[in-house]
C-alpha cells in the first residue's frame, strides 16, 4: 500500500508582533492511499493549519512534507500550484464557488489552469457532475442552488483533476443534518471508488462514517489511528 | 492557461458586473471621444482654411510690406510699400495679369442711428478682378473715382444687409469717420476668408482714402496695406513672384534686407497650417489628460476589483492558479475595459466630429492615424494601469485570502 501523504516533525509557528502561536509543534502523520481519515480535535488545536499545509496553501514553517513520494516543502511557488492542481482536491465549509459562473464552469476551472482541451473539459466536468448527482443543474448558478447543491459542485470541481487526496474542512459545517448525510454519502462513494479522503471534523457522527480518526490537541497529535467506535466513546465520555 | 481562456474569463467576469464595467469604461470613452473629436475638429478647421484660400483663385499673389524677418519680430508693420510701386508691378511684370493695391483700416462707419466699426478698404477697379468679387448691385470703384478722389463707397454684402435691412442703399448717403460718402454699390457674399469677414467691409477708391481718411504718411507715395496681384496663371506664380521681388529691390534700393515680402498661396497656407497645427496639437494635448485620468479610473476600479475579490483570487490559487495566471487574468481584464473604452469612445467621437460638420462651416475629417493612435494608447493605457493591481492580485496568498470571508 502506497504512502499518499507523509509529515516529518511538521511545526508551524504564527507570529504576531511578540506573541508567538505555535499552531503546530511538531507532527508526524502517515496517510496511506485509499484510506478515509478524519482529524477531530477541540478549536484551535490546530486542524485547519493542518490541513492548509497537506493541501499545499500553506508552508510549515519546519519539518518535511511528502505527497505522493514528492518533497513538496522545498518547491517554489509555481510547482506548488501546479500541485495544488494536479494532485490535491480541496472542499472548504463555505463551498467558495465563483457566482459569476455556472455549476459546471465552475467544475470545469481546475481544468482550465491544467491546460486540458475544451471538449475535455466539458465531459470530464460533466461526468464529475452526475458523480455527484447534479447533472440536472449543470447550468445553474450557485445562488440558484441549495447549500447541500452548492457543495457537490464543490466536490465535483475538488476531483474533477483526478487528485491522489481529496481534502476536506468541516464540509458539512454549513449543513443541516440531511444535506450532511447526503454530502457523507459522496465521499463515502468516492473512496469506496479508490479516493483517498481526509476530512476535518468536530462532530462524532460525521467521524464515524470515516475509517480512521486522528485527533488533534494543541498543534500535536494526540491519537494517529483511533476507531471511529472509540470517538463515539470519548464524545461520550 | 492560454490567452484564450484568459480572455474568456475576463469577458464574464466584466459582463457579470455591467453598471460597473461600464462607468469604468466611462472615462476612456470620455478619454478617446475628445481625442478623436479635437483631432478631428483640429484637421477640419485646417482643410477648411486651405479651401477658403483657395476660393480666393489660385494664382493670387500678396506682397506686404516689412521683411520676412521683420514681420515676425513685430506687429507693427514699416509703411513703405507705395501704390507707385503697384503701379510699376502691373507695367513691368510680364506674368502680372492684374494688380490690386490696397489700403485698409478699421473706421466707424455711421448711417441713420445706426454705427459700425468696420473694414474701410481703399482700392483700385482692378480689385474686383484680382480678389475675384462680383458687384450685385450699382458699380465698383471706377478710374474717374480714382482721378477725382470722389466720395463714393461700395459696401460689402454684410454691411448693406446691417445698414439698409434689404431696402436699395445705392444713393443714400453713409458717413465715414464723420465724412459723407454716397453709396452707389453693393458686392456679392464672398463669405470668409481666414476668420475675417469679407462682407464686412466698405470699399472707396484709393485716392480718397488717402486723402480724407488716412493721409499720406510715406515720403515715398501713397502708402500701402499691402498688393494682390494676380499672375497671368498658375505656371507663372514663381516667375512672378521671383520678378516683383527683383523689380522692387530695385525701387527701394535694397543692398540687404528686404523691406517687403512676396507671398504667394503656398506661403500662407504654410502658415495657416501651423497655426491650426498647433492648435490641433492643443486640443490633443488637452484631450490626453481625460485619457490619462481614464486610466488612472481603471487603475482605481481595478483595485477595489481585487480586494473585493480576495476569496475568488483565493480560490483560483487553491485550485492551481499560479502567480502569472491572476496576473494574466487581470491585467487582460484591464486591457479589455480600456480598449473596449477606447473603440466605444472612438465611435462617440466620430459621432462629434459629424456633429459638428452638420452644424458648422467646418469639415468631418475622421483622421485613421488619430483613431489607430487612441485605441493603441488606450490599450497601453489599461496595461500601464492594470500592472500594479494585477500585481497585488497575483501577489495574494491563497489561505488569508480565502479566509477574508
Ligand atoms: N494566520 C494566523 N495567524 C496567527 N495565528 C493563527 C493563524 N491561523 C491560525 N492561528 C492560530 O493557530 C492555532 C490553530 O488554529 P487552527 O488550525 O485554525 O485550529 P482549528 O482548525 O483546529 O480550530 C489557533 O490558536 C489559531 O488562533
Ligand atoms: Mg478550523
Amino acid at each position: 500500500m502506497s504512502t499518499i501523504v507523509q509529515l516529518q516533525s511538521i511545526t508551524k509557528v504564527y507570529g504576531i508582533g511578540d506573541i508567538i502561536v505555535n499552531a503546530l509543534a511538531g507532527v508526524d502523520l502517515t496517510v496511506n492511499a485509499g484510506e478515509y481519515c478524519s482529524i477531530m480535535g477541540a478549536s484551535g488545536s490546530g486542524k485547519s493549519t493542518m490541513m492548509n499545509i497537506i493541501g499545499c496553501l500553506d508552508r510549515p514553517t519546519a519539518g518535511r512534507y511528502y505527497l505522493d513520494g514528492i518533497e513538496v516543502d522545498t518547491l517554489p511557488d509555481n510547482e506548488l500550484a501546479r500541485i495544488r492542481n494536479q494532485k490535491l482536491g480541496f472542499v472548504f465549509q463555505q463551498f467558495h464557488l465563483l457566482s459569476q459562473l455556472t455549476a459546471w464552469e465552475n467544475v470545469m476551472l481546475p481544468m482550465i489552469y491544467a491546460g486540458v482541451p475544451v471538449q475535455e473539459r466539458r465531459d470530464r466536468a460533466r461526468e464529475a457532475l452526475v458523480r455527484v448527482g447534479l447533472e440536472q443543474r449543470l447550468q445553474n448558478k450557485p445562488t440558484q442552488l441549495s447549500g447541500g447543491q452548492q457543495q457537490r459542485v464543490a466536490i465535483a470541481r475538488a476531483i474533477v483533476n483526478r487528485p491522489v487526496v481529496l481534502l476536506a474542512d468541516e464540509p458539512t459545517g454549513a449543513l443541516d443534518s440531511t444535506t450532511t448525510e447526503e454530502i457523507l454519502d459522496i465521499f463515502g462513494e468516492l473512496n469506496a471508488s479508490g479516493m483517498t479522503v481526509v476530512m476535518v471534523t468536530h462532530e462524532a457522527d460525521v467521524a464515524r462514517r470515516t475509517r480512521r480518526v486522528i485527533w488533534f490537541k494543541d498543534g500535536q497529535v494526540l491519537e494517529s489511528n483511533l476507531s471511529p467506535k472509540d470517538v463515539a466513546l470519548v464524545n461520550a465520555g | 492557461m492560454d490567452w484564450l481562456e484568459s480572455g474568456n474569463m475576463a469577458v464574464k467576469t466584466l459582463t457579470s458586473n455591467k453598471l460597473r464595467t461600464g462607468l469604468t469604461m466611462l472615462g476612456m470613452i470620455i478619454g478617446n471621444a475628445s481625442v478623436i473629436a479635437m483631432i478631428g475638429i483640429g484637421q477640419g478647421a485646417q482643410k477648411l482654411a486651405s479651401e477658403q484660400f483657395e476660393s480666393l483663385g489660385p494664382n493670387v499673389l500678396f506682397v506686404t510690406p516689412g521683411s520676412p524677418g521683420a514681420r515676425q519680430r513685430t506687429t507693427f508693420l514699416p509703411r513703405n510699400l507705395v501704390w507707385d510701386d503697384a503701379k510699376a508691378i502691373a507695367a513691368q511684370v510680364p506674368s502680372v495679369a492684374s494688380v490690386a493695391p490696397q489700403r485698409q483700416s478699421q473706421f466707424s462707419v455711421t448711417y441713420g442711428g445706426k454705427n459700425r466699426t468696420t473694414l474701410v478698404m481703399g482700392t483700385t477697379p482692378e480689385f474686383l478682378i484680382v480678389r475675384d468679387f462680383d458687384v450685385a448691385k450699382g458699380r465698383f470703384i471706377n478710374n474717374v473715382d480714382l482721378e477725382r478722389n470722389t466720395r463714393v463707397a461700395i459696401l460689402g454684402s454684410e454691411v448693406a444687409e446691417q445698414f439698409f435691412e434689404g431696402k436699395d442703399p445705392i444713393g443714400s448717403k453713409i458717413r465715414i469717420r464723420n465724412t459723407s460718402f454716397e453709396v452707389v454699390g453693393v458686392l456679392q457674399a464672398k463669405g470668409s476668408f481666414l476668420g475675417s469677414n469679407q462682407d464686412d467691409a466698405v470699399y472707396v477708391p484709393l485716392t480718397t482714402t488717402a486723402t480724407l481718411l488716412t493721409g499720406r504718411t510715406s515720403p515715398f507715395g501713397l502708402d500701402l496695406s499691402f498688393i494682390s496681384v494676380s499672375a497671368v496663371n498658375e505656371a507663372s506664380i514663381p516667375a512672378a513672384e521671383f520678378q516683383i521681388t527683383n523689380l522692387i529691390r530695385r525701387r527701394h534700393k535694397i543692398i540687404t534686407e528686404d523691406d517687403f515680402t512676396v507671398q504667394t498661396q503656398k506661403d500662407i497656407l504654410r502658415i495657416v497650417g501651423t497655426i491650426t497645427g498647433g492648435l490641433t496639437a492643443l486640443l490633443a494635448a488637452i484631450a490626453a489628460v481625460s485619457l490619462l485620468v481614464g486610466g488612472i479610473g481603471i487603475m482605481n476600479i481595478m483595485l477595489v476589483s481585487v480586494s473585493e475579490r480576495t476569496q475568488e483570487i483565493g480560490l483560483r490559487k487553491a485550485i492551481g492558479a499560479s502567480e502569472q495566471d491572476i496576473l494574466m487574468q487581470f491585467m487582460i481584464e484591464a486591457v479589455m475595459l480600456s480598449a473596449a473604452g477606447g473603440i466605444i469612445g472612438t465611435g462617440v467621437g466620430i459621432g462629434g466630429i459629424l456633429l459638428v460638420a452638420a452644424f458648422s462651416p467646418l469639415q468631418a475629417v475622421v483622421s485613421p492615424v488619430a483613431i489607430t493612435l487612441a485605441v493603441t494608447v488606450s490599450g497601453t493605457i489599461g496595461l500601464v494601469f492594470g500592472v500594479f493591481p494585477a500585481r497585488q492580485a497575483a501577489r495574494l496568498d491563497p489561505i488569508v485570502a480565502l479566509r477574508s470571508a
